[in-house]
């Protein structure tokens, strides 16, 4: 394998109960860049991005990771439960990673300290997610996953996120491969992107493979939608308000 | 006697100290009800002890085991709702159990009979308690994370389906044990009660796995000294005393 990829994907395919979910995908991804997989929902995405974490089982096609990947993967859901008697700083304290110290990684993802000893459900769903990329941080990952949350997680507070880890990304040096279904993400922070409707529809640079034609084809009728809904995300509020569980 | 009645609440605490534990992950997990519908499938097990005359406490571990096992490849392996599954494997055992136990025998099945745990019972029973506790302190890293975040605990390299089932095949254990202390029907309440109060009551998570573990304590140690000097079965008085605490934590605020 060339050394300059930390991913390659060749052929990969998963199926579940005789369905295809992703077929034939194929792509790589280099140190510092940042993959972009969109499509719409159902599409399949956090099935790939499972499916390079090896943890699903009926998979086909290559995925080889370079020797040096150092993996961080923030899960589409975290729910709290209101009533889990559990403070920030324990949670992170479970990660089994110690390569870089709780109080560095809190400090990256620009939380106050304070917010260590408050309970995980006392947090908004923006510090949730902070938390969670702190987690992530735990571990120095030279390449982070991301599964955009699709639902429950206002759009403001997503927005605020995305600044953050491209301002991580600017910071550590990471490669990252971001699921989202928002194009303003993919134009603003992608290097690279590829769209997924169970096949690979299209790859390469944003600006390059996703015309008006690849974009219908993409989400039918429901491409002007994403272009409109990114209107409310110029307001610049800061953070989000409490995820709905 | 005395000394008989000694060795039973020493006993009672270590395993009531393993349910109490136990029952914070069925908490966190929510399994709390899966956790109560296992407790019957013991029923069949324990009427196949009464007619061959063994042990009861066997043949309940052996009944646990295969629900244990049944329940975690319904989860795994097919398409059913694990919920359904569980309700009409539950049923059925109950059913089944009632069908063969004797009568004189079905009610100490379902609430416990502490004076007929034996000793052999309770060296068995103390020493599964004290595994359980260790093995739940020595994964309580994972076990956690497994409970409250599945998808994070991949980065202890531990397979979901694998912990899920180590995590059944503790329940099934905690249920064997203390099945002599407060029986089939009642055995849930003994891990689920002092975790749902202590939920109520701690902010840290240290704070409330020793708390459930005391109040389940508490509450048993309760139980068979109230059964001791009054006629109430040992079972059902600390049932009652573990709802009682949970009720007065309700008024509790949590910080």
């Amino acid at each position: 394998m060339n050394q300059n990829y930390l991913l390659k994907v060749k052929n990969l395919s998963v199926q579940m109960d005789d369905h295809k979910i992703i077929d034939y995908v194929s792509f790589e991804v280099r140190p510092q860049e940042v993959l972009a997989v969109i499509g719409p929902n159902g599409a399949g995405k956090t099935v790939l991005l499972k499916a390079l974490l090896n943890l699903l089982p009926r998979t086909k096609g290559e995925v080889v990771w370079a020797p040096e990947a150092k993996i961080g993967y923030l899960p589409q859901r975290f729910h709290v439960d209101s009533y889990l008697p559990m403070r920030a700083k324990e949670f992170l304290n479970l990660s089994p990673a110690h390569s870089r110290s709780i109080e560095e990684a809190i400090e990256l993802v620009q939380l106050d300290k304070k917010l260590l000893n408050k309970n995980l459900a006392n947090l908004s769903g923006g510090e949730l997610q902070k938390i969670l990329i702190a987690w992530t941080l735990l571990d120095k990952p030279n390449i982070l996953l991301f599964d955009e949350p699709t639902e429950n997680v206002d759009v403001i507070g997503q927005a605020s996120i995305y600044t953050l880890l491209h301002q991580l990304q600017d910071v550590l040096g990471m490669a990252m491969i971001i699921i989202s279904h928002d194009l303003q993400v993919v134009y603003r922070y992608a290097s690279k992107v590829v769209c997924l409707n169970q096949k690979m529809l299209c790859e390469g640079l944003p600006h390059d493979v996703l015309t008006t034609q690849m974009l219908s084809e993409l989400y039918g009728d429901h491409a002007f939608f994403h272009h409109h809904h990114f209107d409310h995300r110029h307001l610049d509020h800061h953070d989000s308000g409490r995820k709905q569980t | 006697m005395t000394f008989d009645f000694t060795l039973i609440l020493l006993s009672g605490a270590v395993v009531a100290a393993a349910s109490g534990l136990v029952g914070s992950f069925l908490i966190l997990r929510r399994m709390t009800l899966l956790s109560d519908a296992l407790s019957h499938v013991a029923l069949p097990g324990i009427a196949l002890g009464i007619i061959f005359k063994f042990a009861p406490i066997w043949g309940g571990l052996l009944a646990l085991f295969v629900g244990t096992v049944l329940i975690w490849l319904i989860e795994t392996k097919t398409k059913l709702a694990t919920e359904s599954v569980t309700g009409v494997l539950f049923v059925t055992a109950l059913a089944l159990g009632a069908l063969l136990i004797p009568e004189q025998d079905l009610l100490e099945a379902f609430f416990g009979n502490v004076e007929k745990i034996t000793f052999d019972q309770i060296i068995f029973q103390t020493i599964i308690a004290i595994l359980i506790i260790a093995f739940v302190l020595k994964f309580l890293k994972p076990l956690t994370l497994f409970s409250i975040a599945p998808d994070l605990a991949t980065s202890f390299k531990i397979s979901p389906v694998k912990m899920q089932l180590l995590l059944l095949i503790v329940i099934a254990l905690t249920i064997t044990i203390g099945i002599g202390f407060v029986g089939v029907l009642l055995i849930s309440a003994l891990s689920i009660i002092p975790a749902a109060t202590a939920r109520n009551l701690g902010s840290r998570f240290k704070t409330f796995l020793m708390l459930s573990v005391v109040l389940a304590i508490a509450a048993l140690e309760a139980g068979l000294i109230i059964s001791k000097f009054t006629a109430v079965n040992p079972g059902v008085a600390s049932v009652l005393v573990s709802a009682f605490l949970f009720a007065l934590s309700l008024f509790v605020k949590r910080k």
